[in-house]
Order: structure tokens, then C-alpha cells, then sequence
């Protein structure tokens, strides 16, 4: 028996090595040994149905649990994800326990398996999935995919700012913002008929610059 | 849901539950379950008419005997390995008893498979050594599959792989005691290509190979 508990506290010191709370870590000799034999017997009253020691134990061995956890997952809700699905497989093949075995083995053999399983699922998942960029359309409808409208966007923004003032002011304000003739006038202290003057120029020489630089392009 | 919650809801609903019998106990009750299905196969379809002679046939012997050992052994380790807490060295308990038995092994009956006669081609003796061969193995895996659903959660290749060895040298040992024809071959085939199929998918599919049998991660209810 004793033999037995050397093993182990070996094993869980070898699993457990290089975690970061002390909390987590068993302390290595008679202790750990005395924690696990409180273990198997907490895990015998639990296969008798007793609900206090059965969350007694979960609450002990859970901080355990999470240091081995996170030498895998580097984000804290993956890891939190992987000790509860450890604490669920517990909890479903908690009749495999033989009281006369140690407890360290067999929770840490469980605990392998399955956040290994978790590594390996989310492997899967990462080699099928790819990080939508600007390129991907996101939906079909062709108002979604704005991402090829904003270099048209850039360009006239730019040929906007190579307007003479007034147009490019009129241009602003008129179609840009919306506003009516009556405000924009309001607005700049000019008359409407020089607005509408300045925006029919500026909307020419926008025609001009976008067009040759269309011209450019092709 | 947070990891105290769950604690709370797992230990709230937790009932009693019967822990295994250990595993070679469990190992000879499924050994058993062959038996009695040896047994009703035997009486029902009757032993085969050279069985004396075979008696002392010392290849026969062999094999037979190596069958039987490759099913004990590696039905042991099933049940060995579908704990978590023993070691996977278990997995090479039957290759002793399996390579021997593979030595021995003839391969008649995919030969014999359409046996062709004067009235033509016909099924012969093997689609009846067929028929034999799923009436055995059947009830055996499933049995076995039953018997295992938990490991389903731990590693569920090696265990599939080792209870279909067992299920297909049981197989065996029956269907030469009842067959004329050596249909080993047949059977690890037949077996094996369940198995293969079973661990192929349970790469692709994840977890979802015992689909039917295999324990699942449940909340209790309340």
C-alpha cells in the first residue's frame, strides 16, 4: 500500500509540475498521500450516493483539475470548458473507481484523456476554419460587402479634395451631409443660386477626375 | 454555466451507483455469455462430423486452443484497458496466443466461397459458414460493446480494437468446432473489418463510434 502512495504522489507530482497556484499544486510527501486516501474515500461514499462528499471532493480535486488544464489551454474559459468536461466525465463513469485503487491514477488518467480529446477536437476545428478577412463576404446580399466600396470611397474622397473651395464646400454639404439648398445657404452665407452654381461645377469636375482616373486603371 | 454550479448540480443529483466487478471477473462473465452461445450454436447445428478425427489432429488442437487463449487474453485486456487507471501495456497480452493462432490458420473457406456444380454455380458451403459466423459474433459484440460503453470516454480505439480480436478468435474457436471448412480467415476478416470501421470512424466522427451504447456526459436532472 505504501508502495502505492509513493507512486502516486510521484505521479501527480510529475503531472502537476511547473503549475502556477500554489493552491493547485499538491505539496509533495505524507501530505499529498493523506489528501489522496481522504480522496478514495470521499469517491467510496460518492458511489453510495452521498452528495456532500461528493461535492467536498469535486471542490478539491477542481483547483488540481485546472492547473493541469491550463498547461494546455491558453485561454482561461478553454480552461474552465476543459475541467468541467473532466468534472461531467468524472461524474459519468464515476462506477469505474475500485475504492482499493488509488484515486491520483485514475483522476489524472481521466483528465489526460479528455482535455487531450479537447485538444485534438479543437485542432480539427482550427484546420477546417480560416479568419474571415475584408476578402470573405460575409453575406450574399451585395449591400454587405462594403469592403471592395471603400477604395471607390477613398478615391472620391481624394478627387473631393482637389476641388476648388466653394465646390468643394457646395459638394459637402449639399450631397455628402444632405442638406437642403435653403439650409446649406443658411449655413455658408452664400446665395442658393451660387450653391446650386458651385455644386453643378464641382459635380462636372468630379465626373472629370474620377473618369480619367478610371482611365488610368484600365 | 460556472464550475461551482456545476459542482453544485452534480453532487445535488448524484445517486448511488454499483461499481464494476473487477475486470477479469467481468472478462470471464462475457467468456461465459460464449459459451452458452457455443452451446446453443453446437446443439442446434451440430458438431462437425469429423470431430473425432480432428481430435487428433494436433494442428487442429493448436489452433483451436490458440483461438480460445487469443480470445481470453485479449477479452482480459479489454476490460483491462477500458479502465482508465491500468496500464496500456495490456494491449500486447493476446499477440503471444494471436500469432500462434495466425500460423495455424488456413484459408479454405474464402476459396470455397461460390462452389461451382453441375447444376452451376451455387452459394456454398461458406454463405451457410457466414450465416454461422454473424449468428455468433453478433450477440458477442454487442455484448461486448454494451459491456464497455464507458470507455467510449477514454480511449476508445484500443479498446475497440482489443474486443473485436476477442469477439473474432471466439468466433472462431465455435465455427471450427461446427464447420468442416477452417473459416478463420473469413472471420478476422469479417471482424476486423467491423473493427476497422468502428476505429476509422471513431477518428473521423470523434467520440461518436457506440453512438448507441456509449455512456454519455449527462447533467442530472434537478
Amino acid at each position: 500500500m505504501s508502495q502505492h502512495f509513493a507512486s502516486r504522489s510521484r505521479r501527480l507530482a510529475v503531472v502537476d509540475g511547473g503549475s502556477r497556484s500554489a493552491a493547485a499544486s499538491p505539496v509533495s510527501g505524507p501530505e499529498t498521500a493523506a489528501r489522496e486516501v481522504d480522496w478514495s474515500i470521499l469517491m467510496a461514499h460518492v458511489q453510495a450516493g452521498n452528495g456532500d462528499a461528493y461535492r467536498r471532493l469535486l471542490r478539491e480535486i477542481t483547483p488540481y483539475l485546472r492547473s493541469m488544464a491550463a498547461r494546455w489551454c491558453r485561454d482561461p474559459g478553454e480552461t474552465e470548458d476543459a475541467v468541467q468536461d473532466v468534472l461531467m466525465t468524472v461524474h459519468a463513469i464515476r462506477h469505474t473507481y475500485d475504492p482499493t485503487r488509488p484515486f491520483g491514477p485514475w483522476l489524472t488518467a481521466i483528465a489526460n484523456r479528455r482535455i487531450v480529446d479537447r485538444l485534438r477536437r479543437s485542432g480539427r476545428r482550427q484546420a477546417r476554419e480560416t479568419p474571415l478577412t475584408h476578402e470573405h463576404e460575409t453575406f450574399a446580399a451585395p449591400g454587405a460587402n462594403l469592403s471592395e466600396r471603400t477604395l471607390e470611397r477613398r478615391a472620391l474622397a481624394s478627387a473631393i479634395e482637389r476641388l476648388p473651395a466653394a465646390q468643394r464646400q457646395a459638394i459637402r454639404l449639399l450631397k455628402l451631409e444632405e442638406m437642403s439648398l435653403k439650409e446649406a445657404a443658411t449655413a455658408t452665407g452664400t446665395s442658393i443660386a451660387s450653391l446650386k452654381v458651385a455644386t453643378h461645377r464641382g459635380l462636372a469636375a468630379l465626373r472629370k477626375l474620377l473618369s480619367g482616373r478610371n482611365g488610368e486603371t484600365r | 454555466m460556472t464550475t461551482p454550479d456545476l459542482i453544485d448540480r452534480l453532487a445535488s443529483g448524484v445517486t448511488p451507483v454499483r461499481r464494476l466487478r473487477r475486470p477479469a471477473m467481468r472478462a470471464a462473465g462475457w467468456l461465459v455469455l460464449a459459451s452458452i452461445i457455443a452451446g446453443l450454436l453446437i446443439a442446434g447445428q451440430g458438431i462437425r462430423p469429423d470431430f473425432r478425427q480432428s481430435l487428433a489432429d494436433p494442428g487442429f488442437l493448436i489452433g483451436l486452443a490458440a483461438a480460445v487463449l487469443t480470445g481470453v487474453c485479449s477479452a482480459t485486456a479489454a476490460f483491462m484497458l477500458s479502465l482508465p487507471d491500468r496500464s496500456r501495456g495490456w494491449a500486447l497480452l493476446p499477440l503471444p496466443s494471436l500469432a500462434l493462432w495466425l500460423s495455424t490458420i488456413g484459408y479454405q473457406c474464402l476459396t470455397n466461397w461460390i462452389a461451382f456444380d453441375p447444376d452451376g454455380m451455387r452459394w456454398g458451403e461458406t454463405a451457410r459458414c457466414f450465416a454461422t459466423l454473424v449468428l455468433a459474433s453478433l450477440p458477442l459484440s454487442l455484448a461486448i460493446l454494451v459491456m464497455l460503453r464507458y470507455a467510449a470516454l477514454l480511449r476508445p480505439s484500443l479498446v475497440t480494437v482489443t474486443a473485436g480480436l476477442a469477439v473474432s478468435a471466439i468466433t472462431a474457436a465455435i465455427m471450427s468446432l461446427i464447420h468442416n471448412f477452417d473459416s478463420s480467415i473469413l472471420i478476422l476478416i469479417w471482424n476486423f473489418g467491423v473493427a476497422a470501421v468502428i476505429v476509422g470512424l471513431s477518428g473521423t466522427l470523434g467520440r461518436r463510434m457506440l453512438a448507441w451504447f456509449a455512456t454519455r456526459l449527462t447533467l442530472p436532472q434537478g
